[in-house]
């Protein structure tokens, strides 16, 4: 399905035909290592690549002619993946086919992707000043709001005493001080660098015919000077020994956040196995956490799990009235003892081979899905296809589970302690 | 069933209305590996008060969500995990206007269909489950209080005196305590008899199966329903100008509501709603001028948007973002109006937002869950969904203007603003 073209010395175009959409999606992705000292310079990037080229000059310009484009999107596109991170656009827009009077989407919008990425406004040896302080203010902004929502809050902390010598735990938009040290030169010289020596991922899914597609996009990279610098592989969970930490907050409800650590990441084949104990004892609404926890206790409204597979970690996040901040820990290690002893019922087992296969078998159905999936599983390691994948969920057994199961420990906890009425 | 092809979107839409009163649409996607079933309600919570058996009933804040969470319990089973073994999804939300039920899955599709439409028709509450879901809804209500998201809330009981909406969905801790098994009983027997409800669904199935297993699990027989009470008298002025609260957020933050009369049902209705659209395009959509003097001067960042809102009797344009200075964009918004309202909008311009809000409209067909639940609210608003692209050819600048010159007042505007509790 997924065809590959190496357009220039690391840069990869990943090619997927589809025609039962009505919209198509591009991604430019530069593949950078996740570092202190870069984190926030790669977030602050698209989003002053978003704030105006030499046609149009500013986001005035740019809105009006993305209206001419039935509304197409451009947007910045930061992810974190294991010890990398990555910056770039993600544009979606409507499929040609579904214009009025024969008006062409596909074409322009590779031009203007070109014209966003290699035709910014600058002043002397820099970026614009005043879009770069602009949006310097915004993604400080940014990251702050994560303070708004608690438990991404406390997930963040979690994560940051997990991770204090692993890149794993610098936050994905970087951090505020490193963002208010950015000026438009630095972050110019920067994005000159990134440019020329990084990995750049392209991702295309729509209607267009390969050749199509290969010739537009050879066309807007044409004009970089590259001399590719090779990425590092991505590195097992290091480990600075754990904490357990807390903070008090004047809100109602407090939030307990609890890190796991396991050796088994997605580069090995027991990932299959984890994933399904993962589904087992904390994601969704079977698990044994949802069941017992919300359900049985009714101790609390919000308790998942998720597993970081780059890293081997496993975190478990609740909503929970701070007096019962005991029980609910000890609630939640009872259960992973339970599955490490084996109670873990061929029903349990199903329905999370069935909603993990589920949500596998959805990959396929939306362009976003499709370029979510596919342009971070190979920069993430997995050592599966889709199709290796589904077998390998599909042949878990019980026994297996467990096993993956056993190899869990907690490593450090952070609690959010509500102190409001 | 009648089966409807509609050329520009290249979709076929398979509807008809069963005896029983039940309204079924099917959006058959060939060749997609999900299929998303919804099983909705006219009953949101707004409707606490309505007539039953002739009888009046006033039902406590919040019963609509309550009942919602309740619905998942039958006797001696336990719905998730029935789902769960069928590999499929299941989730519910209330709203103002309505309650969702839906489920996705990739296979077992009949089976799942049949668990939907049996949990969601047949009611169950004891006295000892209601009291279990308390503590449950009271974390609920405990994390929506930490939540920003109070911004619009707030806003709800600044513009509104009289309807509803004013009163958070979830109600209170203390008007869920008054929640009763009976009361339950009451309001599944008034609003869960299928004329009141639409079952709508998406993916690669046969539009013939849904029918018949709707047919099989629901029965043919028409029930009588409840008749809900509206009695909201609503001025067009706010009940209040500014409310602010404080709370552990990094950033103030607001939401500014200009209140609009009700649009009704019908073509008419989605007429209403897109002149409204595209009337906060033009005003601060991303493309407008004052967007981008806004934007330049630091008075509103990447996170403002806005655009018209439809709830049961009432009806209202919002925008809101993080802001240091919400007043500053209330009054720019407000003389922003005037001018535009004056001047006029230039033809090319309405045509380029039409185009804009026609080709965003388009794409968003892609996504299953939001074409499934557009599809459920307009037909309950009378409205065939798919006709949307003819509707947007019919609006005119001069439409667009007189709805700014009539609804940007400040009399019709409230502000709410969240507020970074101080350091101590």
């Amino acid at each position: 399905m997924i065809q590959s073209f190496q357009l220039f010395p690391g840069v990869t175009l990943r090619y997927f035909a589809d025609n039962r959409f009505k919209q198509g999606c591009l991604s430019v992705q530069f593949v950078r290592p996740m570092a202190a000292e870069e984190a926030a310079m790669n977030a602050l990037l698209p989003a002053v690549l978003l704030r105006g080229t030499k046609q149009y000059p500013d986001l005035r310009a740019i809105t009006l002619h993305l209206d001419d484009l039935y509304g197409a999107s451009v947007s910045a596109l930061v992810r974190r993946i294991g010890d990398y991170q990555t910056t770039g656009l993600y544009c979606s827009f409507m499929e040609d086919r579904y214009a009025m009077d024969g008006d062409a989407i596909l074409a322009p919008i590779v031009d203007f992707v070109r014209q966003l990425l290699l035709e910014p406004v600058t002043e002397e040896d820099g970026f614009c000043a005043e879009f770069v302080e602009s949006e310097k203010k915004n993604l400080i902004s940014a990251i702050e709001s994560e303070l708004n929502d608690k438990r991404v809050y406390a997930g963040v902390q979690l994560l940051k005493v997990m991770c204090r010598s692993d890149a794993f735990g610098i936050p994905r938009l970087g951090e505020k001080k490193s963002v208010e040290a950015a000026d438009a030169k630095k972050l110019y010289q920067h994005y000159q660098r990134i440019l020329k020596e990084s990995r750049i991922e392209l991702f295309y899914v729509g209607a267009a015919q390969p050749e199509t597609i290969l010739a537009l996009l050879k066309n807007m990279l044409a004009g970089i000077q590259r001399c590719y610098v090779n990425l590092p592989e991505q590195t097992a969970f290091c480990d600075a020994g754990g904490e357990h930490t807390r903070e008090a907050m004047d809100i109602t409800q407090s939030k307990l956040c609890m890190g796991f650590v396991t050796p088994i990441t997605n580069r090995v084949r027991e990932f299959a196995a984890m994933q399904l104990f993962n589904a087992i004892y904390g994601a969704g609404m079977t698990s044994k956490l949802f069941m017992i926890v919300r359900e049985k206790m009714s101790l609390c409204y919000s308790i998942g799990s998720g597993y970081y597979g780059t890293k081997g970690i496993i975190t478990v996040s609740a909503g929970i009235d701070q007096n019962q901040e005991e029980t609910v820990r000890a609630e939640i290690l009872r259960q992973l003892q339970l599955c490490q002893s084996g109670d873990i019922s061929d029903g349990e087992l199903i329905a999370a081979r069935k909603a993990v296969l589920s949500g596998l078998r959805t990959v396929h159905d939306s362009p976003g899905a499709i370029e979510g999936y596919h342009s971070t599983a190979g920069l993430s390691g997995l050592c599966f296809d889709l199709e290796e994948y589904r077998r390998a969920i599909s042949a878990a057994k019980i026994a297996d589970v467990v096993e993956a199961a056993k190899t869990v420990r907690l490593h450090s906890s952070f609690f959010l302690q509500g102190v409001g009425e | 069933m009648n089966k409807v092809f509609y050329p520009g979107l290249n979709e076929t839409l398979y509807s008809c209305k069963m005896e029983n009163g039940l309204t079924v649409q099917v959006l058959p996607r060939p060749g997609f590996s999900r299929k998303l079933a919804y099983f909705v309600t006219d009953f949101g919570s707004i409707h606490t008060e309505f007539l039953l058996d002739g009888k009046k009933i006033k039902a406590p804040a919040g019963v609509a969500h309550f009942l919602e969470h309740k619905m998942f319990e039958l006797p001696g089973r336990d719905v998730s995990a029935e789902f769960a073994a069928l590999g499929a999804n299941v989730n519910a939300f209330t709203s103002y206007d309505v309650t969702a039920y839906y489920f996705s899955c990739t296979e077992n599709f009949l089976p799942s269909l049949r668990l939907l439409l049996e949990f969601v028709s047949t009611p169950y509450f004891t006295e000892e489950s209601v009291k279990r879901e308390i503590g449950i809804i009271d974390q609920e209500i405990g994390m929506n209080a930490d939540s920003p998201e109070r911004v619009f809330e707030n806003l709800m009981q600044a513009m509104y005196c009289s309807h509803p909406i004013r009163v958070p969905i979830l109600g209170s801790r203390e008007s869920i305590r008054e929640i009763t098994p009976e009361i339950l009983n009451q309001c599944h027997r008034a609003f869960y008899t299928p004329a009141n409800m639409i079952l709508c669904v998406v993916g690669d199935v046969d539009p013939q199966q849904v029918l018949d297993t709707a047919r099989q699990v629901l029965g043919d027989e028409k029930k009588e329903a409840g008749s809900k009470l509206r009695p909201w008298q609503e001025e067009m002025t706010c009940h209040r100008e500014t409310v602010r609260m404080p709370m552990e957020v990094a950033m103030p933050n607001f939401q500014l509501g200009f209140k609009c009369e009700s649009v009704g049902t019908g073509e008419d209705a989605i007429r209403q709603e897109i002149i409204g659209d595209l009337a906060a395009e033009a005003l601060f959509g991303e493309s407008s001028e004052l967007y981008l003097q806004l934007y330049e001067s630091g008075l509103i960042d990447s996170s403002f948007g806005g655009g018209f809102e439809t709830v049961d009797g009432c009806a209202l344009l919002t925008c809101g973002g993080d802001s240091n200075q919400a007043e500053k964009v209330r009054d720019a918004i407000v003389a922003r109006a005037e001018e535009l309202a004056s001047t006029g909008i230039p033809d090319a311009d309405l045509l380029r937002m039409k185009r804009s809000a026609l080709g965003r409209r388009i794409r968003d067909l892609d996504s299953f869950d939001s074409t499934c639940f557009r599809l459920c609210a307009y037909q309950l608003s009378d409205f065939d969904y798919f006709r949307f692209p003819g509707v947007y050819t019919d609006v005119t600048a001069a439409q667009v203007c007189a709805f700014l010159e009539k609804v940007i007042k400040k009399e019709r505007c409230a502000l709410s603003v969240i507020e970074p509790r101080r350091q101590s």
